[in-house]
């Protein structure tokens, strides 16, 4: 077992869709939940009891085994002024940390250019998925974008090994140093080396890894999070992992799709820190999950349209498990236009990971201060 | 099958909307074609978005909007489909589907459980290229619209080779990417000559007849018919795709009737506005048909800004009870007329 | 520096690929044939057809119809710049959707940003006043710059700021009275059905039957007709009225000449950089700003005069440019023939300029993107390289058979190395590649000739060098 202090790293996982606060931490026992969900609410013997009042939703069992060890930190109410439910421009504002005006950086991108201003390490930052989420993008920033650990890097199709290492080659020569005289060219080189860098070096990640742990075969979200506990392993200097996880909007059938995202994510989780505490490595990562916003209070038959006032979680062996902030009332006079009222604003979560976890100044980040909760034990 | 009553003179009169826009579920995502069981209910079958998979489904209903679930799957496995196109019901109410992307036929029982999946590709006798609209004639012989290879094939329920005949091209009896197609009371088969801009009318036996109209905006002319529907009475109703609208021609080819369309809020379309309450107050205060200078001529324009209006109509067929269900795509429900 | 081609030609592809997507060696012959200033001309006409007809598209793909969402707009726009026979046209449109970029993040509606794009088709090569007319109009940009929000007596300035900033003068041209002073002649400049269409947006509702369209609407009575003071000029204006004064500054002259070099003649720095750093060439903006006078602010008079002048045609323009994401899955989809028919694999295949950094109709802000070197991070170059290497590899593609069957003149046998990979580069338009690149690319068909197997073909063994010179440093630039 390794001993050495590491640096912290920070996972992030974005529901996309808009995940339903209201039946994920599920208050059953409220006459008004209980009235507004005929179609899809869960009832006392479906939930996971946490406190008598509030349960989780019946497929989080590995999450609240979490919740049990005290690792689990659940933000209740989370969202922002004058809540946004369209999912692109909410999902911008959780970008940018910026919800009055449509800004271009993402505040991980930000982070990522705090942590290595120098560029020494074009794998600080990684994305599973294609392209990169605006989270992440900050101008001059390299982040890798990874959509298969097991294939990722140039000439991916390439089928024959040693016809593939001679193409690679080619590359590497092409991409290599130039005289300098055309400054387009010796950027476009540099841009490539990094490249053909990186990919070298993650493809040791996967080479390096072992376990006992089995991640759901076909989970997209399950495959994520164990290549980013290979990379995680393989100390590459990553500091920031980001994937998405999506379907969330749950307009119709609610019951059965919400059912089985929150089996596919809960189980992954669940299996993702098993797999780190086997190694060893369980302290040295906090897993963030948001969604742009949450659902109507009532149903429509089926499911619930785009509302506001959502859930996160914050997961981790150093967290301080418990609920932060009050669950939002659902009393008609306490609702924003059908939906539940946010009473934690998302940069208050965001300034805790950046200060209390990865230690870094939220300030520039943000661009402004927010109020933080004391949600880490050390 | 088509009862369609004695007494018809062909002309339209709008009774309701059934459906609304949905992903999944209760509703429909790009509505492409619909099936009438024995029973009345509607097998809407949907053609979803080729970047989410979970349109591609058949929503069961019934004219007065109860739901009775969905089911069907995106992919290329064994029962699924990439692009869903023609429906049909045969007399063992066996329910077909084209896949125009897998060009394969699938079939199933009306509770969705898959039978069989059938068809190959290729240009051959019995290969399919781009299976569309299909429907059964009165001896359970399924007639499938070979649209890229320009011909109409005859099959067997069980996916058997009997006939063909079309060729590609804008000749009499030729055809131009088709689509749609039925069968009359008297056993003659009609084609949507998509291409053409006209119906094709070919005898039970695949020999010409005849074509009526020709490209254009005017009465009795077309652009991309889509989809056509005879009654007992010879009266042909045309889902006249790209003017975006319904046109009747009488046994002759002669204008009869035409309709751009009247949609009004239907069932499960009201009960979205009463849960969504400030969009319902919103939509009361607009004026939901405009008037628009429109600065192209592509009626397709007219259609996206005028709600009840038809936006694409893909399929048109009658219920059990004579009514008109003409599937109104782009617009995710299906308008329902009255035939006089 | 290596030159694979003859002049002449090569100027024909530097043409192509500035004013389009670039152009098969077989067609670049054919337009030498005809001449240059002749294919200048053609390449004006903006009339000329696109190969895949709307119905076709619509036809096939439901959303490409509908446009619900961006991606499928984004699709059907990549289908007109792969099969149109005016790619200047569609080349332009990418220029003003960067420039004028409006975001599907805050208007939820493909269709209304597929509705601009086609008004660019409309106006984007006639009189530039007629352009400001129209994008002050354009429903999406009314939205998306919260002109449907700005009223007589409250003024919202976010369009009238946008307008003289990055729309048409540039900053430190105007003072911020200016701005408020545009906007009040902007009042009552709104779209049809405001609050509904808005909540629609806000609420990302397509229901019940689907989006709606917005369209135009002045509403006279929430109009401030009052005296402005704009530039210097008085008087009760109107929006038009502020374009019209917008259009005769020398200042809105040099920002539309210097857009119009940085997109077809060399990469110029960022817009923010522009108040700070003089124009790569000076005179050239100054050349064309006199043509954008003395034509009547005519667009199509400038491309004419850029697409014949020195500074175009010299040696110094070539492969000066970055190829913007979009521009680049474009071109070598035109190349490898892929998309002659509709087919469902055109929505991960147009994703693919997402993943490479430019999401059309999704741009990062008003700003749009930033070109040049900053198209190319390390993550955007992976799948860059990766994309053009794999549809060149890709036998099975009508394009890629023909090149092959043109680099190898239709017999069996292998080719000289260096011969090999000169065909493969003048083939996919590369008139000039370092000889370092070129050093490595023979080394390559070298030694993968010693180590063929009997089942491999020299065809594959083409098809092994067409993909890495889609993987050239090369490649990335036009």
């Amino acid at each position: 077992m390794v001993t050495a202090k590491r640096n912290p790293a920070l996972v992030v996982i974005q529901l996309s869709g808009g995940n339903d606060a209201m039946n994920t931490v599920v208050p059953y026992t409220n006459g008004i939940y209980q009235d507004s969900r005929k179609a899809i609410g869960l009832v006392e013997s479906e939930v996971i009891d946490i406190n008598g009042t509030l349960g989780f939703h019946p497929s989080m069992g590995p999450i609240k085994q979490l919740w049990d060890k005290g690792n689990v930190a659940v933000i209740n109410g989370i969202g922002y002024p004058v809540p946004n439910r369209s999912h692109f421009r909410s999902m911008d504002i959780w970008h940018t940390a910026e919800s009055a005006s449509i800004a271009p950086d993402g505040w991980l991108g930000r982070a990522i250019r705090e942590i290595d201003p120098t560029h020494g390490n074009v794998i600080t930052g990684i994305n599973f998925g294609r392209g990169l989420p605006r989270s992440l993008h900050a101008k001059g920033v390299p982040v890798a974008s990874v959509g298969n650990l097991g294939t990722y890097g140039l000439l991916p199709d390439i089928k024959d090994q040693q016809t593939r290492d001679m193409a690679l080659d080619v590359f590497s020569r092409m991409y290599g140093p130039t005289d300098g005289t055309d400054a387009v060219l010796q950027a476009i080189g540099e841009t490539g080396m990094g490249a053909y860098l990186g990919a070298d070096i993650l493809r040791t990640a996967p080479e390096m890894y072992s376990s006992s742990i089995e991640y759901e075969a076909e989970v997209e979200i399950a495959q994520s999070l164990r290549d980013i506990s290979q990379v995680l392993q393989a100390d590459l200097g990553t500091r920031v992992f980001y994937t998405l996880h999506g379907g969330y909007d749950t307009h119709a059938g609610e019951l059965e799709n919400h059912s089985k995202l929150w089996h596919e994510l809960s189980t992954a989780v669940g299996d993702f820190f098993s797999d780190l505490d086997e190694h060893g490595r369980g302290d040295d990562a906090v897993v963030m999950i948001f969604s742009e916003f949450g659902r109507r209070i009532r149903d429509n038959g089926s499911g619930t349209d785009h509302g506001s006032g959502g859930a996160a979680f914050v997961i981790g062996n150093a967290v301080k498990g418990g609920f932060y902030g009050e669950y939002p009332s659902l009393e008609l006079n306490a609702q924003v236009e059908g939906d539940m009222a946010f009473n934690n604003d998302f940069r208050s979560m965001y300034a805790t990971l950046l200060d209390g976890w990865m230690g870094i100044d939220p300030h520039p980040i943000l661009g402004d201060n927010y109020e933080q909760f004391d949600m880490f034990r050390r | 099958m088509t009862t369609a009553s004695k007494t018809k003179t062909g002309h339209l009169s709008y009774n309701r909307t059934v459906g609304v826009a949905a992903m999944q579920g209760r509703g429909f995502y790009y509505p492409w074609a619909v099936s009438v069981a024995a029973d009345g209910r509607y097998f809407v079958l949907g053609r979803g978005s080729d970047s989410d998979p979970r349109g591609t489904r058949y929503t069961v209903m019934d004219y007065d909007e109860k739901y009775y679930g969905t089911f069907g799957e995106f992919g290329t496995g064994e029962g699924q489909s990439l692009w869903n196109a023609g429906t049909a019901i045969d007399s063992q109410q066996r329910l077909y589907q084209s896949d125009e992307g897998l060009h394969r036929i699938i079939v199933r029982n009306l509770d969705g459980d898959l039978l069989n999946t059938w068809g190959e590709f290729g240009a051959d006798e019995g290969q399919l290229n781009g299976p569309t609209g299909i429907t059964f004639t009165a001896n359970d012989e399924l007639l499938i619209v070979d649209h890229q290879n320009g011909r109409i094939q005859k099959f067997t329920p069980e996916g058997e080779f009997i006939g063909s005949f079309g060729t590609p091209g804008s000749g009499d009896g030729q055809l131009n990417l088709p689509w749609g197609i039925c069968v009359d009371s008297a056993g003659d088969i009609y084609v949507a000559d998509w291409g053409n801009d006209r119906i094709a009318k070919f005898t039970g036996n695949g020999e010409f007849v005849a074509n009526y109209g020709s490209s254009g905006r005017g009465e009795g002319e077309f652009d991309a018919p889509s989809s056509v529907a005879v009654d007992d009475n010879g009266y042909m109703y045309v889902a006249d795709w790209a003017n975006h609208r319904v046109q009747v021609l009488d046994s002759d080819g002669a204008f009869v009737d035409v309709h751009r369309g009247e949609s009004t809020n239907s069932k499960w379309a009201q009960e979205f506005l009463d849960t969504n309450t400030e969009e319902k107050e919103a939509r009361a205060t607009a004026n939901l048909e405009p008037d628009i200078e429109f600065n192209t001529d592509d009626l397709h324009e007219e259609s996206a800004h005028i709600e009840k209006y038809f936006w694409g109509p893909t399929h048109l067929v009658f219920d059990n009870d004579g009514r008109l269900l003409v599937v109104d795509s782009n617009r995710h429900r299906l308008q329902v007329f009255d035939v006089g | 520096m290596t030159t694979t081609m003859t002049s002449e030609k090569a100027l024909m592809a530097h043409l192509m690929r500035r004013a389009g997507f670039g152009a098969s060696s077989e067609e670049l012959d054919r337009l030498v044939e005809q001449g240059y200033d002749e294919t200048v001309e053609q390449l004006l006409d903006v009339d000329r057809p696109n190969r895949m007809s709307d119905n076709l598209i619509r036809r096939y793909h439901s959303e490409y119809s509908g446009m619900m969402g961006n991606l499928s707009a984004g699709a059907n726009w990549m289908y007109r710049m792969v099969s149109t026979d005016a790619p200047l046209r569609e080349k332009l449109n990418l220029m003003w959707h960067g420039v004028y970029a409006t975001g599907y993040s805050k208007l939820a509606n493909g269709k209304v940003l597929h509705d601009q794009i086609r008004m660019f088709e409309r106006h984007g090569m006639g009189s530039f006043k007629n352009l400001l007319i129209e994008i002050s109009k354009d429903p999406a940009m009314l939205v998306w710059l919260d002109n449907v929000q700005n009223h007589n007596g409250a003024i919202n300035e976010n369009y009238g700021r946008e307008l003289l900033e990055l729309f048409s003068m540039g900053v430190g041209n105007y003072s911020e009275h200016d701005v408020k002073e545009a906007a009040r002649a902007f009042t009552g400049w709104t779209i049809g059905n405001t609050e509904y269409m808005t909540m629609k947006c806000a609420r990302d509702s397509v229901w019940p039957y689907g989006r709606l369209s917005f369209h135009f609407e002045f509403k006279a009575d929430d109009h401030d007709d009052g005296e402005k003071e704009f530039l210097g000029h008085k008087g009760n204006f109107n929006g038009e009225d502020i374009v019209d004064i917008i259009c005769q500054q020398p200042a809105t002259a040099d920002f539309l000449s210097r857009h119009i070099y940085s997109f077809f003649v060399a990469d110029e720095a960022p817009v923010p950089e522009w108040p700070y750093k003089p124009p790569r060439d000076p005179a050239a903006i100054a050349a064309l700003s006199n043509v954008y006078f003395e034509s009547n602010y005519s667009i199509k008079a400038m491309l004419r005069f850029l697409f014949k002048s020195d500074f175009f045609k010299s040696e110094e323009a070539r492969f000066q440019r970055i190829k913007g994401p979009a521009e680049l899955v474009a071109s070598v989809l035109r190349l490898t023939e892929e998309y002659g028919q509709p087919n469902i694999s055109m929505n991960p295949t147009s994703q693919q300029a997402q993943f490479m950094g430019q999401w059309l109709l999704s741009p990062p802000s008003v700003e749009g993107w930033h070109w040049g070197t900053e198209w190319i991070d390390s993550g955007a170059l992976v799948e860059r390289v990766n994309f053009a290497s794999e549809r060149f590899g890709n036998i099975d593609s009508p394009g890629v058979r023909s090149v092959v069957d043109r680099i190898l003149d239709n017999s069996d046998e292998d080719l000289p190395p260096d011969e090999v990979v000169d065909r493969a580069l003048s083939e996919l338009g590369i008139t000039e590649i370092s000889d370092n690149s070129r050093e490595a690319l023979i080394d390559f068909a070298k030694k993968q000739s010693e180590i063929a197997t009997a089942e491999q073909t020299p065809r594959e063994r083409v098809v092994n060098i067409l993909k890495l010179v889609g993987a050239t440093p090369e490649f990335q630039r036009a």
